[in-house]
């Protein structure tokens, strides 16, 4: 029944693998895909997975630094699973605790573990277990519980109020029926019991009447104010809609017309802007290369810690040791000798209080209850060393995690990608995408002048068609990058032109044009800016994926700002899905990317981050840090866990 | 006279005073004193237990990482090295390490630690052991080389480039894995096409050094400026030979790992 069973170390050595007869294809690659989409990226709460055809279920057994790993098919639904996973797991450490004890990686190696014997007969005894297990009988009326209800019991009253019934009353039906069956005392005494334990338990005549009279006049009382409001909203309904009167509304066509002069600078895009020129906070040539990090204030032991010349790694585990010493101390005083495993119960409070202090740094609270679960997981069952205590083995380990999700899974070098796509003749296409008033248009401003200041030609495209002064500030931003990149340093070609059809048109058709254009006039870059949208905006978000998967850029980028809370979860999930279900392809371009804005307004509540990351599992490209030209940073991940993690 | 006499009485006299002043002092304060005593030789005991726990390796440089991409090979090379057997292996989401007897006439043994090689946890295991490699084995999969070429030159500039690697800089070997695959290139095209790609890394990653303070990453530059990338050019020993954890005769016979072999030899 099982397409394959294997025991490995977390080191990935194999030590025991079973393939279930007829199964041709080997495990490895379902079970890699579960390592790495779902352990690696911290959503080890449920512990089931499906690969395909697959269904995959595993334990982690982190005192001996094991993985079990069952497969099935999917199809089928055997309900032995999870406890036979148990079994085993139990099984396999009895048998071979001595051997895995040992310390080193060698200790997999050199030891042969023969567990197939074991294996079958567990597996023979959990499908029979399963099997045993007759369908069930029903019972006959007399067996159920219904019969010994009675029938008052079971009205449900306008008050909702069951207990109302009184004890007195129920007894004497039950006596009642006790006679009429004429089978003696015995079912009078159990009716009567059931019949109290469903009532009043026990209330005396007397108290029943006084709760009912209070009940009775708290009804007059509430009962009315409950009524009046009800009926207060329905006469305004029937009233008329009123007028809405405009401001400008009377103003003849040709006092609203601003296009005057504005027709008077599109006409030579070459114009320089004198702006541009008093600005003295852009300096030029500053942003070349990578991007720098966010500047965070790091604590001072890092600095120290890399100052340090061979002894880095040594000190670093004594400070550890002795910050955690003292207060493993106190610990091993409180009757414990020697090594410890880590239970659920014992890690509990403390994940709920940095829960907590998760969700008070704005991270999204599904997200942190869900890493939360994550960390239990993967610390259940864990040995921990002689001085420290459960909470800083907790905090440590939450600290990898967090530190591992907002690793990058894979390289994000995006001048790379640009030169490669020039050495290939054709241009590299970003798409800005994301709700109302995050910051795409600010942002894609900052991203063309790094890549200006790179050295690469880049053509803005205007598809946000939508809001107005979308267009005209686009233009703005690229005559202010135009006077401080005169084209007569770019060999003569402007460094940023824009590319724009006005309002109300299409936006997909205007990106697919703009990026012709592109190949033909040979430009570097093409920044695609879309407008504003919000998620639950069916319409819109299917244009969106149009745009997208018409055009197929190179590089999808969210724009979110690092305000958000908890609505960073709605917006990328439906953001994701209306891409995936309105591609036509198999394999639906997602959000390839994310640019987290605004960072300069959050003081360390750096949650959105983490939330954002964790949803997509795509890396976090850019920081926006402010409204000039060089406020873009790009993502520190250490800074940005010690800013979470501060208390 | 009688001054020496009074003298000499003065002084043993005062002698013993002071003998008996010290012995009622002591009684005095025993309990101020022996407490004092004590805490002094509980915090000599403490601090022998923590550098006991904690000094078990020395200071100095004696480990082998082998780092690599996702599937490069290096657990299975691993356990080449060690043990000389076949094991099937899966995604390491942990690193190995075990002591290594080298087979050099000195029979030198040092830790040798394979990294995993997913992106989400090798900077962090990287970070711990960087400052001890005495030696980097950089893991290539050779039969997908070519389209992997910008993640392995990723991966190896930002070792490269890493502050406490650079100033120590360890030993480099190339290993060029998954040679028995027909498919696989060969050493000396994957170090050409390495250079080509490490010398557009330079540039786009540290272009302006100069003019910006508090880079990212490492504000080392690989080799010399103006002229195009060698590995020769670095501070490191580097050599690239060609290795098959596998062996081409699949499980059963042995892994071609003689050229590996003999370059951990040399360490």
């Amino acid at each position: 029944m099982l397409d394959f069973f294997a025991i490995f170390s977390k080191g990935g050595i194999v030590l025991w693998c079973f393939q279930g007869a007829g199964v041709t294809e080997s495990f490895t690659g379902p079970v890699n895909a579960l390592l790495r989409s779902v352990i690696l990226q911290e959503r080890s709460g449920n512990n089931s997975f499906t690969h395909n055809s697959l269904s995959l279920k595993y334990k982690l057994d982190n005192e001996f630094e094991l993985v079990f790993v069952v497969g099935f098919q999917k199809i089928l639904t055997l309900t032995y699973v999870d406890k036979f996973i148990d079994d085993v797991q139990l099984h396999f450490r009895d048998r071979y605790k001595n051997e895995l004890e040992q310390r080193g990686a060698l200790k997999f190696l050199l030891n042969n573990f023969e567990f197939g014997d074991d294996f079958h007969t567990l597996m023979r005894e959990a499908e029979v277990s399963s099997k045993a297990k007759a369908p069930v009988s029903m019972r006959n009326f007399n067996e159920s519980e219904k019969s010994k209800k009675t029938v008052k019991s079971m009205i449900e009253t306008k008050d909702g109020d069951k207990t109302k019934e009184q004890g007195g009353k129920k007894s004497k039906n039950a006596k009642k029926e006790g006679e009429k069956s004429e089978s003696g005392g015995d079912q009078a005494k159990a009716a009567s019991k059931k019949a109290v334990e469903n009532g009043n338990e026990s209330l005396t005549q007397e108290e029943i009447i006084e709760r009912n009279r209070a009940k009775f006049i708290s009804k007059q009382l509430g009962g009315g104010k409950a009524e009046k409001p009800s009926k207060s909203p329905k006469p305004q309904k029937p009233k008329g809609k009123a007028n809405r009167v405009w401001d400008m509304g009377g103003k003849s066509i040709g006092e609203l017309d601003y296009s005057g002069t504005n027709g008077n600078n599109s006409s030579d895009a070459q114009n320089q802007d004198p702006d541009a020129t008093a600005e003295p906070l852009i300096q030029v040539d500053s942003m070349k290369g990578d991007l720098r990090g966010v500047d965070y204030e790091s604590s001072d032991d890092e600095d120290e810690v890399v100052q340090e010349e061979e002894r880095v790694v040594v000190a670093n585990t004594k400070k550890g040791a002795k910050k955690g010493g003292f207060g493993g101390m106190f610990g091993m005083l409180k009757g414990l000798v020697g090594s410890k495993n880590l239970t659920q119960e014992d890690m509990e409070p403390v994940l709920d209080k940095m829960r907590d202090h998760l969700i008070a740094k704005n991270v999204a609270a599904e997200i942190a209850s869900q890493l939360c679960v994550s960390v239990a997981k993967k610390l259940e069952g864990k040995v921990m060393g002689t001085f420290t205590t459960v909470a800083s083995t907790v905090k440590q380990a939450l600290q990898d995690s967090l530190v591992q999700i907002l690793q990058p899974k894979r390289r994000v070098d995006i001048l790379r990608d640009v030169l490669e796509a020039r050495s290939q003749r054709k241009p590299f296409v970003i798409t800005f995408c994301g709700v109302n008033g995050v910051g795409k248009s600010t942002n894609l401003a900052k991203i063309s002048y790094w890549l200006i200041e790179n050295g690469f030609t880049v053509l803005i495209a205007a598809c946000d068609t939508f809001r107005a002064g979308a267009v005209e500030q686009l233009r703005t931003h690229q005559r202010r990058l135009n006077s401080l990149h005169p084209p007569e340093k770019h060999g003569g070609q402007p460094a940023v032109q824009l590319f724009e059809k006005g309002y109300g048109k299409d936006a997909a058709g205007i990106a697919m044009e703009a990026i012709a254009f592109a190949r033909n006039q040979c430009f570097d870059v093409v920044l695609i800016d879309t407008a504003g949208r919000m998620q639950d905006n069916a319409p819109l978000m299917t244009a969106l994926a149009k745009l997208i998967a018409v055009n197929t850029p190179d590089l999808v980028l969210f724009v979110g700002e690092a305000l958000v809370g908890n609505e960073a979860v709605d917006q990328l999930v439906k953001f994701n899905q209306a891409l995936a279900d309105h591609s036509k392809t198999d394999k639906p371009r997602l959000i390839d990317g994310i640019v987290l804005t605004k960072f300069d307004t959050i003081d360390d509540k750096v949650g959105a981050a983490i939330s954002m990351t964790y949803i997509t599992g795509q890396p976090i490209v850019f920081v926006g840090t402010g409204q000039t030209y060089s406020d873009l940073r790009s993502l520190n991940a250490r800074a940005v866990v010690s800013a979470l993690m501060k208390a | 006279m009688e001054e020496e006499k009074i003298h000499v009485d003065v002084e043993d006299f005062s002698e013993e005073q002071f003998m008996e002043s010290f012995m009622r002092d002591i009684q005095s304060e025993e309990g101020v004193l022996i407490i004092g005593i004590l805490v002094a030789l509980a915090l000599v005991i403490l601090t022998i237990v923590f550098f006991g726990n904690f000094w078990g390796s020395s200071k100095a440089r004696n480990a082998v990482l082998l780092l690599g991409l996702c599937d490069s090979g290096k657990t299975l090379l691993f356990t080449r090295l060690l043990l000389g057997k076949f094991v099937r292996t899966q995604t390491s989401i942990t690193e190995n390490s075990s002591t290594y007897k080298s087979k050099n006439e000195r029979g030198s043994s040092w830790t040798l630690i394979d990294v995993p090689g997913h992106e989400s946890l090798r900077v962090q295991i990287v970070e711990k052991y960087k400052a001890v490699a005495q030696a980097i084995v950089f893991v290539v999969d050779s039969s997908v080389f070519q389209k992997d070429v910008r993640d392995v030159a990723e991966f190896l500039y930002s070792i490269l480039t890493d502050n406490i690697v650079a100033k120590n800089a360890p030993t480099l070997v190339v290993a060029c894995n998954k040679q028995d695959i027909s498919m696989a290139k060969s050493a000396k095209l994957i170090q050409q096409q390495l250079e080509k790609e490490l010398n557009t890394l330079r540039v786009t990653r540290s272009a302006a050094l100069s003019s910006q303070d508090g880079a990212v990453g490492g504000s080392v530059y690989l080799g010399k400026k103006g002229k195009d990338f060698e590995f020769t050019q670095l501070p490191n020993r580097v050599e690239f030979i060609e290795c098959s954890a596998l062996g081409s005769k699949g499980e059963d016979g042995d892994a071609d790992i003689h050229n590996l072999e003999n370059c951990l030899a040399k360490i």
